[in-house]
């Protein structure tokens, strides 16, 4: 090992790498309770030079290295699979390249969080129309782009992430440093289009959550921010799933392009209420399910024939509209003009002390939705006995469901699903049984949901080896993504584990 | 472990989590303005690994607690890198919006996690560090009791210039040290201010050092007779209000001593600034003549007063009353303020990095156009005192670092 980090320390100087005992536990996890992993030396790369060198090191000495952004997966993919490997902290990156006006593309720095990236565009009227995660405030753009993330807005109207996508810089497994898109022409000065001169090989990265290729370099297609906009907040009728999945259907079927449009499930309004989250819709009698959209224009006319469209839409399905302020329950407003977006999951996770997540979330048709969350219901009814082993150390009982519900690309919906369980350290002593129970449950409900034949975007170390095991994938589609795997990655370096990747 | 187990309920973060977002790491919400939140961390710049900032650190915690890695002086190392500013409670899932509030953030409370954390470090035998040990050593000598290592009758010598400050009274001033031994003048400004207002007070030679910098460093061994002592000195000359200058004195005494006793003091504890409103509202307080334009002047918010202690408006109140001034705001204020860097023992134990994020703090308030940087804290003045000397010709044309005392005091 000594030699190993000597190698090292002459790629990156002694600064930039540490094998502390502390450092590698300060990046042993990330935002579920059951894993951990801790690596044998955290490097802080500057660019993909430098990543390129490691690698190659990696190579030579069988180490495996995980690249980690914003350290935000909730299924434990920016952290080692088993102990020990490189962990590349992504985040001394963070570098805006090139802000190109004229054809509306950025280049950035992989580690740059879409926070910072916004906080930049803002200041010349533009944006990044979906504004990547939930997490966006902090999360990273390359982790982004290895996950199709939406949930931070904007994604009913711009899709995943990676829609936007025009060119990847891309250090690959064994070292090799690519370009993707218009940047494949050695002679293109400047990035601009991701399709042509071959494959779409950018498709390949995105989503492929760190397997094929540490990303370095992104150019993004960006927008000029409408400057008109609305939004509105409605209090569901009962079977407010059914109703929020026929709106959301009618808004596609009319061709309104609404910004944001998300469905609050009954339980978290009624649970957040209780809880004092919501002194917003603390007058409100039936804590039903809550509906809201964002939509944008670029005129005044625009936009109010855009939010006249919408509404009869929603009030045609007996829904109540709560009223244009914040104080009078309209959380789209708070959401869209002080929230930034983001983060607004990332509450509920902690909507009860103690209580951190074990996520199921995905993507499925608008129309799958409701019966889905019936299933996670139904789900928690059969699982009270394992529930209540749980509740028997803590006195709480974790709570299982799903968060809001966005509109993404296409007729799709994300479920943001899971449940809330206790970490396996409580009340000063070590409970085992605790995490045995989380993660046998955790299995089951993943198993459940992915029955329904949903799509995973984030997926890391748990999701991406879950759906081996049980034999999720189709055959051919597991065996073309190994074998890609292998070619790349001979000594499955990067990201070893995922997808049941092993050495 | 044993150490850790009896802390469990300080740390409580197995009931008050930590979920590992981040962003009191890496957020940017502007729209709140939240402009990223640690200000060790990015004073490390390119170096700062996730131990620097608190998701790193709850991790490492968690893992100790798990009983996967032991204390150690090299913890502790780490451990004291942090000004306790508490700016990462603030973004920890915040709202911001009344009607929206999303109480999480008030179910993690870092800087009693870092106490905590730092009581067990000295328990353990790994703290206080070097300089940390001479402070406390200093503030627990009889010959002493400040943590400057100064004479005990030093602290004191300022007040043969003001004979009408009295020995009993109703309204009490506990001086601190860190103003009398290093910024007297401003004890000047403040009587010039009281005479003028025709305000009298009463003050003790015997008050001890507040013990701030032990409940910060985590050494508490000799706090209760400190506490004690102080108490029942004001309680025996007569004190109904007790007020003070100084930011970390006024927390220690506001906040630290009911906690550690477990009971209400006998008087009430006042910051200058809530004195000094009271005598504007009077119109007690002669200004002179507004002239020529108008001066900007930015407040910069001390952690102790405003995120330890929510006194943030007063001191605005207070600027804004005086008269030909314009009271601009620094992008990152009130709840989101930037920590100047000294708290938390950083400024003894870790000088260099103390002053580097003053001088963040300092690009800051020129950013606003201000010429006037003030604020209420000795320990904020004297930090960004020394970031201002390192810094360039420029930055001192454009702005001064003024308390906000003697900014009164030179508007009289």
């Amino acid at each position: 090992m000594t030699e190993i980090y000597q190698k090292l320390e002459k790629i990156v100087s002694k600064k930039f790498l540490s094998n502390s005992i502390y450092v590698r536990h300060a990046y042993s996890r990330n935002v579920d309770l059951v894993l951990q992993g801790v690596p044998d030396i955290v490097i802080r790369p500057k660019d993909a030079k430098e990543i390129s060198e490691i690698l190659k090191v990696a190579n030579e000495n069988n180490m495996p290295v995980i690249p980690r952004g914003g350290g935000i997966c909730e299924f434990g993919g920016s952290k080692p699979i088993g102990d020990g490997g490189i962990v590349l902290d992504m985040k001394r990156m963070n570098n805006i390249i090139n802000l190109d006006e004229d054809n509306l593309i950025v280049t950035i720095e992989a580690g740059i969080s879409w926070g910072k990236l916004n906080e930049y565009l803002c200041h010349y009227g533009l944006y990044t129309g979906c504004m990547g995660p939930g997490s966006g405030m902090s999360a990273s753009v390359g982790g982004g782009i290895s996950h199709h993330s939406v949930g931070g807005g904007g994604c009913a109207k711009y899709g995943a992430c990676t829609n936007q996508l025009v060119s990847l810089e891309v250090v690959l497994p064994t070292g090799e440093i690519i370009e993707t898109g218009s940047q494949a022409n050695k002679f293109s000065k400047y990035p601009f289009n991701r399709f042509g001169n071959g494959p779409d090989l950018a498709g390949l990265f995105c989503g492929d959550n760190g397997i094929f290729g540490v990303k370095t370099k992104v150019s993004l297609q960006i927008f000029p921010k409408p400057k008109f906009a609305d939004y509105k907040t409605f209090l569901m009728p009962r079977k407010s799933a059914e109703t929020a999945a026929q709106i959301m259907t009618e808004i596609r079927q009319k061709g309104i392009d609404v910004y944001d449009a998300m469905f609050i499930p009954d339980v978290v309004v009624a649970i957040g209420s209780e809880r004092g989250m919501f002194p917003l819709w603390e007058g409100i009698k039936r804590k039903l399910g809550m509906f809201f959209y964002t939509i944008e224009a670029n005129s005044k006319i625009e936009l109010e024939e855009r939010v006249k469209n919408l509404d009869e839409i929603i009030l045609g399905k007996k829904s109540e509209f709560l009223g244009p302020e914040i104080k009078d329950g309209n959380i789209a407003k708070w959401h869209y003009a002080e929230q930034g977006h983001w983060q607004f999951y990332h509450n509920l996770w902690g909507m009860y002390p103690s209580m951190q997540p074990l996520s199921a979330e995905c993507f499925c048709p608008i129309s799958a939705f409701p019966k889905i969350l019936q299933d996670i219901d139904q789900w928690d009814i059969e699982h009270e006995s394992d529930m209540r082993k749980i509740f028997d150390i803590t006195n709480v009982r974790p709570i299982s469901g799903s968060g809001p519900v966005p509109l993404v690309d296409g007729n799709n919906v994300e479920i943001t699903a899971g449940f809330v369980s206790f970490w396996r350290y409580y009340d000063g002593e070590i409970h085992d049984l605790i995490k045995e129970t989380n993660i046998k449950l955790w299995k089951s409900l993943l198993e459940r949901v992915i029955r329904h034949g949903v799509q995973w975007y984030m997926m890391g170390d748990y999701v991406s080896r879950f759906m081996v095991d049980i034999g999720a994938y189709s055959e051919e589609f597991y065996n073309l993504m190994t074998s890609i795997k292998k070619n790349l990655d001979p000594n499955m370096i990067l990201s070893r584990g995922k997808f049941n990747f092993w050495e | 472990m044993e150490i850790i187990h009896d802390r469990r309920k300080v740390y409580d973060i197995d009931r008050k989590p930590c979920l590992g977002c981040g962003d009191c790491g890496y957020a940017i919400r502007p729209v709140v303005g939240r402009y990223l939140t640690c200000p060790v961390k990015e004073a490390m710049e390119d170096e700062g690994f996730e131990l620097y900032f608190s998701r790193g650190r709850m991790n490492v915690l968690k893992s100790i607690l798990e009983g996967q890695i032991p204390l150690s002086r090299e913890l502790a190392e780490w451990v004291y890198q942090c000004s306790v500013c508490g700016n990462c409670t603030e973004v920890c899932h915040m709202s911001q919006n009344e009607y929206i509030t999303l109480p999480t953030c008030n179910w993690i409370d870092h800087v009693k996690v870092w106490d905590a954390l730092r009581k067990d470090l000295v328990e353990a035998g790994f703290a206080p560090l070097e300089r940390h040990s001479d402070l406390v050593e200093y503030m627990n000598d009889d010959k002493m009791r400040n943590p400057y290592g100064e004479d005990i009758d030093e602290k004191f010598d300022w007040i043969k210039e003001f004979p009408e400050i009295k020995e009993k009274g109703e309204l009490m001033f506990f001086g601190g040290c860190s103003i009398p031994l290093r910024q007297v003048e401003t004890l000047k400004n403040m009587m010039k201010i009281l005479k003028a207002a025709g305000k009298e007070i009463a003050m003790t030679k015997d008050e001890w050092c507040c013990g701030s910098i032990a409940i910060r460093i985590g050494d508490e061994k000799s706090l209760t007779e400190t506490i004690k002592h102080n108490i029942e000195e004001f309680k025996e000359r007569g004190a109904k209000t007790l007020f003070t200058a100084c930011a970390g004195c006024y927390r220690t005494w506001k906040k630290d001593y009911p906690e550690l006793l477990g009971e209400k003091l006998p008087f009430e504890v006042k910051h200058i600034t809530e004195i000094i409103i009271e005598l504007l509202n009077n119109n007690q307080i002669p200004f002179k003549k507004e002239e020529g334009e108008k001066v900007k002047v930015t407040y910069h918010d001390p952690c102790h007063l405003g995120r330890h202690m929510n006194l943030y408006d007063i001191p605005r109140e207070v600027i804004t009353n005086i008269p030909g001034i314009e009271l601009i705001e620094m992008k990152r204020n009130r709840n989101n303020a930037w920590c100047c860097g000294a708290g938390g023992g950083v400024k003894s134990q870790f000088p260099e990095l103390a002053v580097k994020i003053s001088k963040e703090r300092i690009r800051e308030a020129v950013d606003s156009s201000a010429q006037i940087l003030t604020t209420s804290c000795p320990f904020c003045i004297n930090n960004l005192n020394n970031a201002y000397e390192e810094m360039d010709t420029m930055v001192k044309e454009k702005i001064k670092v003024v308390d906000i005392i003697d900014f009164i005091a030179s508007k009289i």
